[in-house]
């Protein structure tokens, strides 16, 4: 196989997948640095672990791949040239987003009401900028499905759907890392 | 890619998203930590696989695919490594 088809072979957009790429080496490098810390002071990680909600962020992952396969089905409908059905399905997964962004909220408004900040444990400094970061993907996520519903050709569609995605994959990993290894 | 299998994929991520969460309950603090860092982290890496090959269509592309397998499997053996190293000092 010649690099040209080996190129050709690849879903999308070449420049998406240098994106999702980069991200995921970012939020890996963040979650690599997480658990190297953790091992200074894993005591200190799991009393604040303790702290989350993980019922809420579980429900988060169900909302988010929820999310994400609205975003893939209309890709599959607009190309199949049903416009309308694609435009509800996108609209769709981005109210799912703001769903997502509701709890992360009130998640974070807990946290704050207990007096925890960043800087009280370095488990909430890397909780509140892994989540935190990944929050503002989904609220650009969210803008960019709703631009896409509007401006619907199957190419937009496509790189916002692939947006999404890495938002999605980028999430099923931070939230066992994060929530869940005790 | 097609509409059915679209849904086996969602349906497959919100039964690992549960399984996953359920791990971590209070109920399953008497198993071994090693087995449910395995656990939780395999759990995670295959739901990563399912978005890859059936949300971003990977499954069309074998070279890539395998490429992101391959990453995506010494990604978590490291993050195993890295939560399993406290239990070892």
């Amino acid at each position: 196989m010649s690099d040209a088809d080996v190129l050709e072979e690849l879903p999308g957009d070449l420049m998406i997948w240098v994106l999702i790429v980069s991200e995921l080496l970012v939020f890996g490098a963040g979650l690599v640095a997480f658990l190297a810390v953790r091992i200074t002071d894993s005591t200190g990680f799991a009393e604040a672990q303790a702290v989350l909600n993980r019922t809420g962020a579980g429900i988060n992952t169900v909302v988010l791949v929820t999310s994400g396969f609205l975003a893939a089905q209309a890709v599959l409908w607009r190309n199949a040239l049903r416009r309308g059905a694609a435009r509800i399905a996108l609209i769709a997964a981005a109210l799912l987003g703001i769903v997502f962004l509701i709890i992360k909220g009130a998640e974070f408004a807990h946290k704050s009401a207990l007096g925890i900040t960043w800087e009280s444990h370095p488990f909430f400094t890397f909780y509140y900028l892994l989540t935190g970061f990944h929050a503002a993907h989904v609220v650009a996520g969210v803008v960019l499905l709703l631009l896409v519903a509007w401006r619907d050709t199957s190419r937009n569609i496509e790189a916002a759907a692939a947006f999404w995605h890495m938002v999605d994959l980028v999430w099923v990993l931070l939230f066992p890392v994060i929530y869940l290894l005790q | 890619m097609t509409a059915r299998h679209l849904m086996m994929a969602w349906l497959m991520l919100v039964g690992l998203s549960l399984g996953s969460t359920l791990l971590s309950l209070p109920v399953m603090d008497h198993a071994p930590a090693a087995a449910l860092g395995l656990g939780v982290l395999l759990i995670a890496g295959f739901k990563a696989r399912i978005i890859l090959t059936r949300y971003l269509g990977l499954a069309d592309a074998p070279f890539w695919r395998r490429g992101f397998d391959i990453s995506l499997t010494l990604f978590c053996a490291l993050l195993l490594g890295l939560y399993l190293a406290p239990l070892m000092l």
